[in-house]
């Protein structure tokens, strides 16, 4: 989402005034100033914060299993602490659909997705006899060395194919340490949205009326649809494009698991929890009810090319670093659904957002 | 005959879009992307490379040897050009953290060849106080303020914060004599915009002797290009020390990331302990140097809000009545640039000069830099200054973000501005308050 016209953003475009009023199908009974105060309220309480709950939870049990790893080598609990990365690595891509608020103000992302893993620095890491408790793991000066990727790396190993019996006692102690710092990473992001804590989701839910960081509902709304074109620009101009462009098995972001695929789903899937409201079995007034009640064909033109992008996934049948080299249609193909939903969600969402929310 | 009587005529100023801080650069969007927009109109070509720049930009740099991005260090600032520049934007004023936005540049008395700022041996000028695992930083900053209140005339009283800096743990003993300059990352936008605005343009608004007695002067830098090879006016940098783009961009790079390219070749650590020894200088693809320096240069301008505001207008007004648009130039015009038509000749709204200006001793940095003085600062654009609270979280301003509001910047002016700063003190509560609503309009 780089380029806005000026004159689509003034809202003075005529081709925005024919469609102010028309209901098009929405219901005409709902009141539209009723449900755009709920979309926020409900993207706040059952989607934003429930997320960060819910990973705050799996960092929890990440930081169990691999506490349990390093006490007991099994290639059991290996598995065990591998599906509870994925598990938490679900949940955080999720979460990517909606960057904005403190993950992005107070860094929580850099401090826990840094990529690329520094193999360097981390081999002269572990090799030294630097400490590696908690405190010592916070000092490393930079964050390469720390989160998701090195974790990953330490478990699956450089080759995917990781024994429990191979992991040295400091590689085991780098990544109880690393776990546990994402363990608190996460627990900070969620106070930071919680009540108890900074209570960012009453910032949003408040936005127009009082709100410390959304003087105008617009703006909460136009932070959402961002957040919903950043991550398809993310994955699908980033992520998915350059190790594709390059043909390099090596840029892909989550190599070591074979996970990026799952990775990249995700986060569109993430943006189409945001827009429908419904994550981790809450269920909320989305955008889309927002949406369909002025103009239900808009409604449906997103909701086709959410579900056409997250879908197109399934034609990608092998870890992505090996489909780059043997399904690059398939992969173009998913390239092509996610930048044609961005080009909607940039070229008529947003705009339509700017035109209708004006408060 | 009617027709040829017809000549072209200006338009007049209310015939503007005033909220069109950077002409046809100008991207509408108030929210903490604010800062992040390419111009409108960009054919495919230039979006594409644009996007490369973007994504060069949010690139973390790992050590080398690796398969990419390689290259980070062995001593440095920061791992990529957004860990500073916070949505392409500033950050917050502290040192050596893997969030933090401030460096501090160090030098000799006494100038270099060019006539730029003289290396201090062992550490250069900039003191990089980070280091990849098993290397030592050139030393860490410490940093600590004290209060200075300020009272206004009407009693009010306003706590500022003056901070201190101290080198600590250097890995071998500082020279007597070092001087410190600490400074936080700047935004990115609006540069293509200044870069294009005629050198006569800049040279018109110096008044060197101050010949009209208004107490300002203002005057520009010439400072010495790597890449053109000759003294060029400097536009950018706190002290208008770098004449290009491309050269900030190279020299950000190489000294804040330790990643050299064909303009900086070597390393900053080059004959120091802590240099890798590996013979893959230059480290960033020329391709990736000039993505980067495109992106910023195609950076739009955020555009004005609250424009019809009432108090908004009475604080532009007061804005101009203070002095403070003596050096903070409103509108200035751009030079005809037939490859950027939303560059060229473009009615622009930076709020700077382009100038250096005596601000008085308690800004100074006592560091010359070229032609710059040590109570000399180049004039600041303000264009997207109400916007830093979207972009920053908590904002910070000034060249070292010791200022925590509006306010507080106004009043650590002197020198030059000293003038500005009494009449602003002088005014009443309400007119002050407008005039920080203008500031945050901008």
């Amino acid at each position: 989402m780089k380029q806005l016209s000026i004159l689509l953003a003034a809202g003075s475009l005529t081709l925005f005034a024919c469609s102010k009023d028309d209901n098009n199908g929405g219901n005409p009974n709902e009141d539209f100033n009723t449900v755009k105060t709920t979309v926020l309220a409900d993207f706040a309480v059952k989607t934003g914060l429930p997320g960060y709950s819910n990973l705050k939870d799996k960092a929890t049990t990440l930081n169990n299993a691999i506490t349990a790893l390093n006490s007991s080598a099994t290639d059991a609990n290996l598995s065990a602490a591998q599906a509870a990365w994925r598990d938490m690595r679900s949940t955080w891509e999720q979460c990517e659909g909606y960057l904005f608020g403190p993950v992005e103000d107070d860094n929580y992302d850099p401090n826990m997705d840094t990529w690329p893993v520094d193999y360097v620095q981390m081999d002269s890491l572990l090799a030294s006899s630097n400490a590696l408790q908690l405190t010592d793991i916070e000092n490393l000066s930079t964050l390469s060395l720390r989160g998701y990727h090195p974790i990953e790396y330490v478990l699956w190993g450089k080759d995917g194919k990781r024994t429990a019996a191979s992991i040295t006692a400091r590689q085991k102690q780098y990544i109880t340490s690393l776990s546990l710092d994402l363990k608190n990473i996460c627990t900070a992001l969620y106070t930071s949205w919680a009540p108890e804590g900074g209570n960012y989701a009453s910032k949003v839910q408040t936005a127009g009326s009082g709100s410390s960081v959304f003087a105008k509902k617009q703006e909460a709304y136009i932070a959402i649809v961002d957040g919903l074109i950043g991550i398809c620009d993310e994955v699908g101009s980033g992520k998915m494009k350059e190790p594709f462009d390059a043909q390099d098995p090596q840029i892909v972001e989550s190599p070591f698991s074979g996970n990026s695929a799952i990775d990249f789903k995700n986060n569109i899937t993430g943006a189409y929890n945001v827009y429908t409201c419904k994550f981790l079995g809450n269920e909320g007034t989305g955008l889309n009810k927002l949406v369909a009640m002025k103009n239900i064909s808009l409604d449906n033109e997103i909701q086709q090319k959410f579900q056409a992008a997250i879908t197109s996934f399934n034609s990608i049948t092998v870890p992505y670093e090996q489909a780059i080299l043997t399904q690059k249609v398939q992969c173009q193909n998913t390239m092509n659904a996610i930048n044609d939903l961005k080009a909607t969600l940039e070229e008529k969402l947003r705009p339509f957002i700017i035109t209708n929310i004006t408060d | 005959m009617v027709m040829m009587c017809t000549k072209p005529a200006t338009f007049e100023d209310s015939e503007y879009d005033i909220r069109l801080s950077g002409g046809a650069a100008t991207a509408f969007d108030e929210t903490s992307k604010a800062f992040g927009h390419m111009m409108d109109g960009m054919n495919a070509s230039d979006q594409h490379a644009h996007e490369l720049g973007d994504h060069a930009v949010e690139q973390t740099f790992v050590t080398a040897p690796a398969p990419i991005n390689s290259g980070l260090g062995p001593i440095f600032n920061n791992v990529s050009c957004v860990s500073c520049h916070h949505n392409d934007g500033k950050g917050n004023p502290t040192t050596g953290l893997v969030s933090s936005s401030m460096l501090v540049r160090l030098s000799m008395p006494g100038t270099d060849e060019h006539g730029g700022p003289m290396p201090v041996p062992g550490f250069g000028l900039q003191l990089q106080d980070v280091a990849i695992f098993g290397k030592q930083p050139e030393a860490k900053v410490g940093t600590t303020y004290t209060d200075q209140p300020f009272t206004y005339p009407d009693g009010t009283i306003v706590t500022l914060r003056k901070p201190w800096y101290t080198i600590l743990n250097p890995y071998i003993p500082l020279p007597a004599g070092v001087i410190m300059s600490a400074r936080m990352a700047p935004p990115f936008f609006g540069l293509g915009l200044l870069q294009n605005i005629p050198e006569s343009t800049v040279l018109g608004f110096a008044d060197e002797g101050d010949a009209d007695g208004d107490g300002i002067s203002g005057r520009p830098n010439y400072t010495w290009d790597p890449v053109n090879k000759k003294m060029m006016l400097g536009r950018f940098g706190m002290k208008a020390n770098t004449a290009t783009i491309l050269t900030q961009v190279a020299a950000a790079y190489q000294q804040d990331m330790g990643i050299t390219s064909t303009v900086f070749p070597q390393e900053s650590s080059f004959g120091q302990p802590p240099a890798d020894g590996l013979k893959d200088d230059p480290e960033l693809p020329d391709s990736i140097l000039n993505a980067t320096a495109f992106y910023i240069q195609s950076l739009a301008v955020p555009a004005r809000r609250s424009v019809t505001d009432p108090q908004v207008q009475q604080g532009e007004k007061l804005f101009v009545q203070t002095g403070c648009a003596n050096c903070h130039k409103p509108t200035v015009q751009t030079g005809v640039d037939v490859r950027f038509k939303q560059l060229s000749n473009q009615r622009i709204h930076p709020y700077t000069d382009l100038l250096l200006h005596d601000l008085g001793p308690d800004l100074g940095d006592g560091r010359q830099d070229f032609t710059a003085n040590g109570n000399e600062w180049k004039t600041p654009a303000l264009w997207g200054i109400g916007l830093f609270e979207k972009t920053n979280g908590t904002p910070f301003y000034l060249h070292d973000g010791r200022a925590r509001t509006l306010e507080e910047a106004i009043l650590w002016h002197g020198g030059e501005a000293l003038k500005s700063r009494q009449q602003f003190a002088s005014l009443s509560k309400t007119e002050r308050d407008a005039l920080i609503r203008f500031l945050k309009s901008i």
